[in-house]
């Protein structure tokens, strides 16, 4: 099944009427290198005005550009990085991460990569890995465009055993997902149902695996651009069902994830994490999970 | 490491604020890794720490990580202005009117780090000439050997 009365059918299902949506530029700053006041002053003087985003610390939206944002000598300088606004949240939910030890999965590109090492303000190692050698070239100059010293990278399939064995107090699993048709403009022809089945039993491996290297009290955060439920709900209901985890609390933008997926119902935890359907950001969905206190 | 020293005396950078037994070579590449990685990391990494640079038949290239701590350092370096310093990372030669301030002092040949108005540092060059004498403001001062506008070359 696909085509885009399929997945618009789908959308309605789950609440949310389709409308064709431009997500606006957004950039982030890098704080550990340039205060925000600082970095929206040199931007105007660039020709670059912008406006703060209300539910992100470092996030702005690009409001106009007389140049483009990507070549300014304050992004080359690794003051700035451009980021979706919806991508700048999942790193800011994990609490506490200064000296954490952290793992970032699905790495490369490495907007989030180098955001978590911002957020930790250098400190604590991340492991940064990706199992596309080629894509860790991007990740590589992005972490020396903004001068980050906390992160090694590694080339690492995560669904496979990670050596040497480690156990990390973060996990973020920004996972390999079908993506959604706001950033993709040819998505609806392209995506099929079985591609979305194929990327959510993916998910399910990677998420399995990196279970058995969370510390304990350590959190993973996971997150998808996709707004297919397989690849979001229905993996965290499956999380919760199999992987001796629970879903915690996460005050961010977005709605709650949808407990009950085509007459589905799923456990009722799954309200915690959040749906962001396309609008200003791209589509997006974001969970925060720990394992389970009960020992149930 | 000697390749890093070398080059860091070629600036006239009084200092390095990493310790030598923190860098690990890999494959001519060179990294500084900070106490938090130093034991976890040792081989086996595509990138890891500080990338200082590589080297390469016989040549050393500075990264911009290693250049930033260099000018930190208190390295030779010429300040640009504005128009200066935009033409400087779109890969062109700097012109003595392009020069705002010249720290330390710099002979022909010499290598030479450049700053922005702000301080960041843009990349480096070599002087073409003294850059203490008075010449025509449009004859060229630093030649650009390297400079930040080389993160978007790259991605091409």
């Amino acid at each position: 099944m696909s085509g885009k009365a399929f997945f618009e059918n789908r959308y309605a299902k789950l609440g949310w009427v389709f409308e064709d949506v431009r997500p606006r530029q957004a950039i982030r700053i890098n704080r550990t290198r340039i205060a925000n006041c600082d970095l929206v002053e040199r931007l105007a003087i660039a020709g670059v005005t912008t406006e703060k985003i209300p539910f992100l610390e470092y996030g702005y939206w690009v409001e106009s550009s007389k140049v483009s944002v990507g070549a300014t000598a304050e992004y080359l300088l690794g003051l700035y990085s451009i980021q979706d606004a919806a991508a700048q949240i999942p790193a800011t939910l994990f609490t506490d991460l200064k000296k954490k030890l952290v793992w970032d999965t699905c790495a490369a590109p490495g907007g989030k990569t180098v955001q978590l090492s911002d957020l930790m303000e250098n400190s604590g190692p991340i492991f940064a890995t990706d199992v596309s050698k080629r894509r860790l070239f991007a990740l590589s100059n992005h972490l020396e465009r903004c001068h980050v010293s906390n992160v090694a990278v590694f080339v690492h399939d995560a669904t496979k055993p990670l050596c040497p064995k480690l156990t990390f107090d973060r996990i973020l699993l920004d996972v390999p997902c079908s993506g959604n048709f706001a950033s993709d403009k040819s998505w609806f022809s392209r995506r099929t149902e079985k591609d979305v089945r194929r990327n959510a039993e993916l998910q399910r491996a990677l998420l399995a695996k990196s279970v058995g290297y969370l510390a304990e009290g350590g959190e993973i955060v996971y997150s998808t651009c996709s707004l297919e439920p397989e690849e979001d709900e229905l993996n965290m209901d499956w999380a919760v069902r199999h992987l001796n985890l629970e879903i915690q609390e996460i005050d961010c933008k977005g709605e709650p994830g949808v407990s009950n997926v085509f007459g589905q119902r799923l456990d009722t935890s799954i309200e915690n994490s959040r749906r962001i359907w396309p609008a200003e950001t791209q589509g997006f969905f974001v969970c925060k999970l720990g394992r389970r206190r009960d020992g149930s | 490491m000697k390749v890093i020293l070398e080059f860091a005396q070629s600036v006239h950078a009084s200092e390095l604020s990493f310790k030598a037994d923190h860098v690990v070579e890999d494959g001519g590449r060179y990294f500084v890794l900070g106490k938090q990685l130093l034991p976890l990391v040792q081989k086996g990494f595509f990138y890891a720490g500080t990338y200082l640079g590589k080297a390469k038949d016989g040549k050393f290239f500075p990264s911009f990580n290693l250049l930033a701590l260099l000018a930190e350092s208190g390295g030779r370096s010429v300040v640009l202005n504005r128009k200066a310093a935009w033409l400087f990372i779109c890969g062109r030669d700097i012109l003595f009117a392009g020069i705002a301030a010249l720290r330390g002092s710099a002979k022909k040949g010499d290598n030479v780090l450049v700053l922005n108005e702000f301080g960041d540092c843009l990349g480096f060059g070599r002087a073409v000439e003294d850059l203490q004498s008075k010449a025509e403001a449009k004859e060229i001062a630093v030649k650009n050997v390297s400079d930040i506008g080389d993160f978007l070359r790259r991605e091409r």
